[in-house]
Parts: C-alpha cells; sequence; structure tokens
C-alpha cells in the first residue's frame, strides 16, 4: 500500500556523505524518509513509485546542519542592515555592504524617508544592526552623520559586537543624555564647537540602557516572534539548511508557545533544536535540568528540546575572551568569566548526571583549559559513555587540547567564520600571528580525532554552512593573508563537518547528516557541485532549496 | 521632548563579591531588617535568598513581595527591565539594591546608578570572604576577577571574620590593603553590615536642602533611626556663598580620602534671572554634578557627608566648603 507514496528523485548527481556509498544518481523517499539510494534499476526494487525529475539537473546533498546559531538571525531583518559585508535577507534580496560612513548616513536617509513616506508615526524608532567601526579606519560615528538621515525620527544604530550604539540627537533628547550625564560610557566631544556634548556614541550596557529602556520592546531586546522565527526559516532553506540549533533560550512558555506553533506548519522548512540556557539563569541547576526533561516528551520531528548550552568567557575580538599565557597580544588585560569556574564545574555535574547534552561557550584558551579540566573531572566521577558534550567556539584550542579532548570523547563545534571576519584583527591586534595562524584549528582537530562541526554563530556572522565550509577550507583573510595553511581542511572534510559532523554533536547522526535508507529525507539541493567546484569558489555555490522530510521547499530570490 | 523625573531620585546601592562572599546572607539580613524603608532588591535567583515563608505576601513570575513593603525581583540577564519595572514601579521605593554575580564586576552595574536621571549612585560595597580571600587572590584563574571587584568598592567588607583563621584574616585584609589601597574598608560577621549605609544620609538631612510641606509624602521620616552602629560618622555644613560648577568638578575629582558618600545642593552661580543650583554627589569612588532647580521655601544650600567613624576629613572638607 504504502509503495504508492514512494517518490524517486532523479538527481545529475547525490553527494550522500555515506561513505560506503559516496554518490548515486536516486533517491527514493517514502514517509518522510530515504528508502533508497542508488540507481533508478535499485529503486523499482522497491515497486512502483513516481518518479519526480526535477532535480534531475540538479546536485543533492543531506540537509545542511548548523551547529551554532540563533534564531535571532531572522528576526534582525525587522530592522536596517548597515554591516560591511553582503548579507542576503530572509527574502533572499541582498543587501549591499556599507563602505563609507556616507554609504551608511545614505541608507539610513533612504529608510526614515520611507518610514515617513508609508505613515510610520515619527516617534517610531529607526533600528539599525551590524554596524561596526573597526573596518572604518578610526573614524567614529557621531551625531553629525546620524542627524543627516533625520533631525526628529530617533535613529538607534547597535554594533556588531553588541557592546555599542549611536544614535542622533533626537533620540538623545528623549533619553535625556545631556553633557551633564558622567557616566563613562557616555562619549563626548573633545574639542571644537561641540566640546563636552555627546557624541551619540553609547558605550556598554549603562550608556545603552538610558537608550533600550525607551525603546524597549521595539529594538534590539525584542523577544522571539512568529514572524521572527518563521523568517528564520527562509534564510536557512536559502543556505541549504534543514536543521539547525538556537544555541541560547529560556525556553519559558512563552517561547515554547512560539516554538511549537510554529514549528507544526508543515510549511516551516527547519527543523530546530533550542538550547536551554544554563547561565545568567533564575533556574539552579536541578531545576534547569528538570525543566528541559520536562520539555522533551514534546518533541517532534521539527522540534528537538534536549540541548544545555553553558557559558565560560567573552568574546576574542571585544577583548573579554579569557586566554592563557601570553595574553592579548596588544596587551590589553584578560577577559571575564561569565560562569565562574568551580560554578561551572558544578553545574555542568547537575545536567550531565540528569543525562543532558552540554554546548559550553569557550573562546579564549584558558576557558577552553578550564572546560576540559572540569569535565576531566566530572567524567572521573560520573561516567557516561557517549555524552557527546562539545566545546562551542574552541577558537584558540591548540593540539594538546584537542588530544585531551579526544581522550574525553569531547566534540568540538569550531567558530571557521572567524578566520575570514575577524582573522586579520586577530593577526594585528587580539592575539598575533602564531595563534592566529591556528585560529579554529579545523586541522588540529581533525589530526587529534576529535568530532568535528563548525559554524556561524549568526546572526554575528551570516547563516551560510558552505561560506563556513570555504573559511575552514582556504582561511583567508579579507586583506589575502592565509592563516595557518596546514589547519585548512579538504572539501570533503569540510562538507562532511556541515553534515554528518554536526549532526554527531546534536546526537542525530544516527537520523540526518547523510543521506542512507533509513534517515530523514532532509536534502540540500544545489545547482553547482561543491566537490567540482575550485575550492575557492565552493562559497559561491548555489543553492536552490531543501527537501526536509521529503517535503520540498524551493528557496526565495530576491 | 523631555520627562524630567518627577519622584525624588532612588538611591541605587550595587553588593559585590565573589561566590561565597556573604553576598546573599547581607541580602536576607537587610530586608528582615527593612524596619519601614521600602527596598525593592534585585538578585540573580530568588530561589538562593532563602525567604521566610512568613515574610512573603506574594509571588508572580519573577517578583516577590514581602510583607514588609520590600519587593525582590530576579534578574535573570535582563537587568534593564528589572531596573526598569523597579523605577516605574506605581509605590515608589526608598532604595533599591542590585547583587551582582560572582564574576561580574561592579562597577559596570553601578554606573546605571550615574547614567539613569531617576537614580542615583549610592554605593558599591563588595564583600570579602576572609576564610577563603587569600587564598583565591592567588588562584591564576580568579585573581584578576577578584581585584576587579576590590577595585571597584568604596567600601569593602571582609566578612566571615570568624570562621577564618588569624592568618587568613591578615592576608585578606592585606590582599585588600594592597589591591584597593586606601579604600575604606570593615570587618565582620556574618556579613552584618549596617543597613544606615543605605539610609545613612537621609538620617541627616537636617543638613539636606529638602523642604517639608504638610502633605509631603516624597520620603520617610520615621523608618526608624538608622544606628550608625558607631561604624559611621557623619559631618554636615550649609555653604552660602557661590562655588563655580569647574571648581567643584576639579574638587569631586580629586575627592579627600575617607568619603564614603557625599551629597549637597548649592548655588553654583548667580544671575538676574537668579541662582543657579547644582545637585552634587559622590559615591562609588566617582562625583556627579547636575543643574538643579533652586529649593523651595528657605533658599538655603546644604552638603552631608559619611565616612567611617574617625576617617572622615572634616578639616578638609571644612576648608572647601565653608572656608
Amino acid at each position: 500500500m504504502s509503495q504508492t507514496n514512494t517518490t524517486i528523485y532523479a538527481a545529475r548527481k547525490i553527494i550522500t556523505m555515506n561513505p560506503m556509498q559516496p554518490h548515486a544518481t536516486h533517491v527514493a523517499v517514502r514517509d518522510g524518509r530515504v528508502l533508497a539510494v542508488g540507481s533508478l534499476a535499485d529503486m523499482q526494487a522497491w515497486g512502483t513509485a513516481t518518479l519526480d525529475e526535477r532535480f534531475a539537473a540538479k546536485v543533492l546533498m543531506p540537509g545542511l546542519v548548523e551547529g551554532h546559531c540563533h534564531l535571532k538571525e531572522g528576526s534582525m531583518w525587522d530592522w536596517t542592515y548597515l554591516g560591511w559585508f553582503d548579507r542576503r535577507d530572509p527574502a533572499g534580496k541582498v543587501w549591499s555592504g556599507l563602505r563609507s560612513m556616507d554609504e551608511v548616513v545614505s541608507r539610513l536617509t533612504e529608510v526614515a524617508a520611507k518610514m515617513t513616506a508609508d505613515g510610520v508615526p515619527d516617534t517610531e524608532p529607526l533600528v539599525a544592526w551590524g554596524f561596526d567601526p573597526i573596518y572604518f579606519g578610526g573614524e567614529r560615528m557621531t551625531v553629525h552623520h546620524v542627524d543627516r538621515a533625520s533631525a526628529t525620527r530617533p535613529i538607534v544604530i547597535g554594533h556588531a559586537n553588541g557592546h555599542l550604539m549611536n544614535v542622533n540627537s533626537a533620540m538623545l533628547r528623549i533619553a535625556e543624555i545631556t553633557r551633564d550625564n558622567e557616566v563613562e560610557g557616555v562619549v563626548k566631544f573633545a574639542e571644537g564647537p561641540d566640546e563636552g556634548e555627546p557624541t551619540g556614541e553609547l558605550q556598554e550596557p549603562a550608556a545603552m540602557f538610558l537608550v533600550l529602556r525607551k525603546i524597549g520592546n521595539a529594538g534590539l531586546l525584542a523577544p522571539m516572534t512568529e514572524a521572527g522565527v518563521r523568517s528564520f526559516a527562509k534564510l536557512a532553506c536559502l543556505q541549504g539548511v534543514t536543521t539547525a540549533t538556537d544555541l541560547v533560550n529560556k525556553l519559558t512558555e512563552e517561547d515554547c508557545g512560539v516554538l511549537e506553533k510554529v514549528t507544526q506548519d508543515d510549511g516551516f522548512a527547519v527543523r530546530i533544536l533550542p538550547a536551554f540556557q544554563a547561565f545568567h539563569g533564575t533556574h539552579g541547576a536541578a531545576q534547569g535540568a528538570e525543566h528541559v526533561k520536562g520539555l522533551m516528551p514534546r518533541n517532534t520531528d521539527r522540534l528537538r528540546y534536549g540541548l544545555v548550552k553553558m557559558m565560560l568567557d567573552g568574546s576574542i575580538q571585544g577583548f573579554s575572551a579569557r586566554l592563557r599565557w601570553p595574553g592579548h597580544f596588544n596587551g590589553a588585560p584578560n577577559g571575564i568569566w561569565v560562569t565562574a569556574p568551580a560554578q561551572y564545574e558544578a553545574d555542568f555535574e547537575t545536567y550531565h548526571r540528569a543525562g543532558l547534552t552540554i554546548h559550553t561557550h569557550t573562546n579564549g584558551d584558558e576557558a577552553s583549559e578550564v572546560a576540559i579540566d572540569a569535565i576531566g573531572r566530572v567524567l572521573t566521577r560520573a561516567p557516561r559513555p557517549d555524552h557527546r558534550h562539545t566545546l562551542q567556539h574552541g577558537q584558540m584550542i591548540d593540539a594538546p587540547l584537542f588530544r585531551r579532548m579526544a581522550s574525553l570523547g569531547l566534540c568540538a563545534n569550531l567558530f571557521a567564520n572567524h578566520i575570514w571576519y575577524w582573522g586579520d584583527q586577530h593577526y594585528e591586534m587580539t592575539m598575533g600571528p602564531d595563534r592566529a595562524n591556528r585560529l579554529d584549528a579545523c586541522g588540529s582537530a581533525l589530526a587529534a580525532g576529535v568530532p568535528l562541526a563548525i559554524h556561524s554563530d549568526a546572526p554575528v556572522t551570516p547563516l551560510g554552512p558552505l561560506f563556513t565550509a570555504w573559511c575552514a577550507v582556504n582561511r583567508i583573510t579579507p586583506k589575502g593573508r592565509l592563516l595557518g595553511e596546514a589547519e585548512r581542511i579538504s572539501v570533503p572534510q569540510a562538507l562532511r563537518a556541515i553534515t554528518l559532523g554536526a549532526a554527531w554533536t546534536l546526537k542525530l547522526d544516527g537520523e540526518i547528516g547523510s543521506i542512507e535508507c533509513g534517515k530523514r529525507a532532509d536534502f540540500c539541493v544545489l545547482e553547482d557541485d561543491p566537490l567540482e567546484m575550485d575550492p575557492m569558489a565552493l562559497k559561491d555555490a548555489r543553492v536552490w532549496g531543501t527537501v526536509l522530510s521529503g517535503r520540498v521547499f524551493e528557496a526565495q530570490r530576491g | 521632548m523631555t520627562t524630567t523625573p518627577k519622584r525624588k531620585r532612588l538611591p541605587l546601592t550595587v553588593i559585590g563579591g565573589f561566590l561565597g562572599a556573604g553576598k546573599t546572607t547581607l541580602l536576607n539580613r537587610w530586608l528582615r531588617e527593612a524596619n519601614g524603608l521600602r527596598m525593592a532588591v534585585l538578585v540573580n535567583d530568588f530561589g538562593a535568598l532563602n525567604i521566610d515563608a512568613d515574610l512573603i505576601a506574594a509571588t508572580h513570575g519573577d517578583t516577590m513581595a514581602l510583607t514588609n513593603g520590600c519587593v525582590c525581583c530576579q534578574i535573570g540577564d535582563d537587568l534593564g527591565r528589572a531596573l526598569v519595572e523597579v523605577i516605574e514601579a506605581k509605590t515608589p521605593f526608598d532604595a533599591v539594591v542590585i547583587e551582582a554575580s560572582g564574576v561580574s564586576d561592579p562597577w559596570r552595574i553601578a554606573q546605571i546608578g550615574m547614567a539613569a536621571p531617576e537614580l542615583s549612585l549610592e554605593g558599591v560595597i563588595v564583600l570579602v570572604d576572609a576564610s577563603a580571600a587569600a587564598r583565591q587572590a592567588h588562584d591564576p584563574l580568579l585573581a584578576d576577577t577578584l581585584a576587579r571587584q576590590v577595585k571597584s568598592a568604596d567600601l569593602v567588607v571582609v566578612n566571615k571574620a570568624d570562621i577564618a583563621s588569624a592568618e587568613a584574616l591578615a592576608g585578606a585584609h592585606a590582599w585588600v590593603e594592597a589591591t584597593a589601597p586606601g579604600t575604606p574598608r570593615i570587618g565582620t560577621v556574618e556579613s552584618a553590615v549596617p543597613l544606615a549605609l543605605l539610609s545613612g544620609l537621609p538620617h541627616a538631612e537636617g543638613a539636606l536642602p529638602h523642604a517639608c510641606g504638610p502633605d509631603c509624602h516624597d520620603h520617610h521620616h520615621d523608618h526608624g533611626a538608622p544606628d550608625h552602629g558607631g561604624v559611621f560618622q557623619t559631618w554636615n555644613a550649609r555653604p552660602d556663598a557661590v562655588i563655580p560648577a569647574a571648581m567643584l568638578r576639579a574638587w569631586l575629582r580629586e575627592m579627600p580620602p575617607g568619603v564614603l558618600r557625599l551629597k549637597g545642593l548649592v548655588r553654583t552661580g548667580r544671575g538676574d534671572a537668579g541662582d543657579e543650583w547644582s545637585e552634587l554627589q559622590f559615591a562609588g569612588r566617582h562625583g556627579t554634578l547636575r543643574k538643579a532647580a533652586a529649593p523651595a521655601g528657605e533658599a538655603r544650600a546644604g552638603v552631608v557627608a559619611i565616612g567611617l567613624r574617625g576617617q572622615l576629613p572634616e578639616e578638609a572638607l571644612k576648608a572647601f566648603f565653608t572656608p
């Protein structure tokens, strides 16, 4: 009976990621799962089926798996993008990168004018994101720039690093920020006719609080919405992603309500794994573990509770990561602990004993070492086979630490996109040449036998596993540096990291990550063959869309 | 468009210190001893506070109301949201106390008190575990975090003196003195820090330029006389002369050691349209000067300062304000 529901897809090539059968031309799908892989004749052994040739000229891969991103990538597009790099929005439109202050101002001017033309009240703020002065060679944005876009509508520009913002004079007035405000983070003109007046640049939480409290939920702190999650699914489809994490989620009833509502829709194109925020929370670890386990019976194909996220340090480019000797290249003091090492170990043990899989944010190598030390002690006290605990980012991990991770069964999900986005800054400012050359050391991880995934941390950098793979394969920077030639990995290794590798860290490698009988029918549908392309062109591989558990989704093009 | 706050500024105190230093014990103590002072306490997790059940009036989500008028709020990772709720509460609070997490730098939180127009920074109190500080300060993973906390304090409380060995206690004091030389410091047990630190200045309000009418509900006149416990000492004056703003700012930057808190309302200029008044405030080792309305009624300036007993630099204060 069920034969009538079997569909056979013909493809130019199927890259299965199953090393025992690397290539095929046909795949049969039944009940949302892969029934058979091989030639058309192999399929026909299963009886009657519908032959679907829409992918006959295309290349199929397993649906790509993003093991570290955030659903917020979807809702960022409610606001105006001001980044240095080109970036694609959920509708498929590419927003060009802005390479000068004038370009930034003209985009703001256009958007402000459009808001006014659309009848948006003048009190409604224009919120923008992704601005990064690190690329502007020392020129700082001030009210003189932003006021050119609008003198009346409040404008708030969040910087890419999350620690700073710029606003215009209208917003300064609403937030009551004047020359008399003596908080350190309110930057003031040092000279000239406006000496002593605020420039509109606000640094760190105290100064930004003055603005955020006025724009509230209209702004960068907006909670997760159904529309935002749906936008995320569109972005995922554009990038060939069928499974993605939301690697920090408080999982309140409201959050779960949004996730459950959106993912029950058959038109929703991505499988979501939210990770419970087990730091800075209001739950003790024991209640946190109970909370996560209590949610897991509500799991569906497209929504999987069960991951736990912990966090040890800050960010390298923000100089808040914890570094071992010799510290920061520019002499900046060591960064901060987000969780005290002893607290981390105690909480980790609680979640570990509860049987959950823990993903730990460790950027600096001191944080990674602290995590490895702590996990080593926890595993000695409470051995647990096949735990799949994962260090996330792990950007400064060296070969000896990777060898220890391998012996403990730890996985690494490295932030390969950093090589491109901040590689030059790491080389010149944060860690210097030696450690920049082993930044996100995929080659060392594989050599040590550590299960490897690579990620974007979207919205920190754009979602796009093929781009992430390109970073790990080529290791080049915008200034043309090659960071650590020997740490480069091959295209097949990188493709594995964005499919089966990431699936392994999520304990889903038995279900997704390759195209073989019994697995979910999740495909990334490509116009180009990543294995035949020049590796330097890998990031340009064209994605047609995806198939998720047998449902076909064509990506929306702008 | 401006929205000048109509209420009195809400004094903000930040409690810092590493895990185990006694922050929760301190907050528990203050909540029990509030004695009419309507306090909002912002903590990371109120499960850890262990409030007596008979003291809890109601719990709604992240907010717990106590029978004595105080309120506890859980911060989670959104201090801003919790603080806005406190600032905009229907019935105004007398004081807000924020518990910094065990690894955070309390000074970063304290700056919110200087930034927000509705708040005034009252101080940064950092607790140190006398039994563990000297050892923790030599842990290469923790040394810089602990030093950063102590350096951001305007009052260091060396706590748990009773369970520390004599050697550990001496080591803790020596480490604090070496890390933050000259910062006022007291020793105590079981986080016994006088609540007077929150309400100490209003206690000396004879010197403050607050004019009360019969309908004044602006502040508490009677939340019990906070016992300074012999720990603190106040000084006040009525400087009638004009003190130029630039001179005040310079002086605030060079505050003589020993002043924990200082508040005042002084004339910073005279003009045809009337005198120019400014509010000055020194707390958390940082001074601020903001333009202010003239005091109502009897227009007299006033300044009040508080310090540890025997350490308040009265001569230097006199020399500046009433030469």
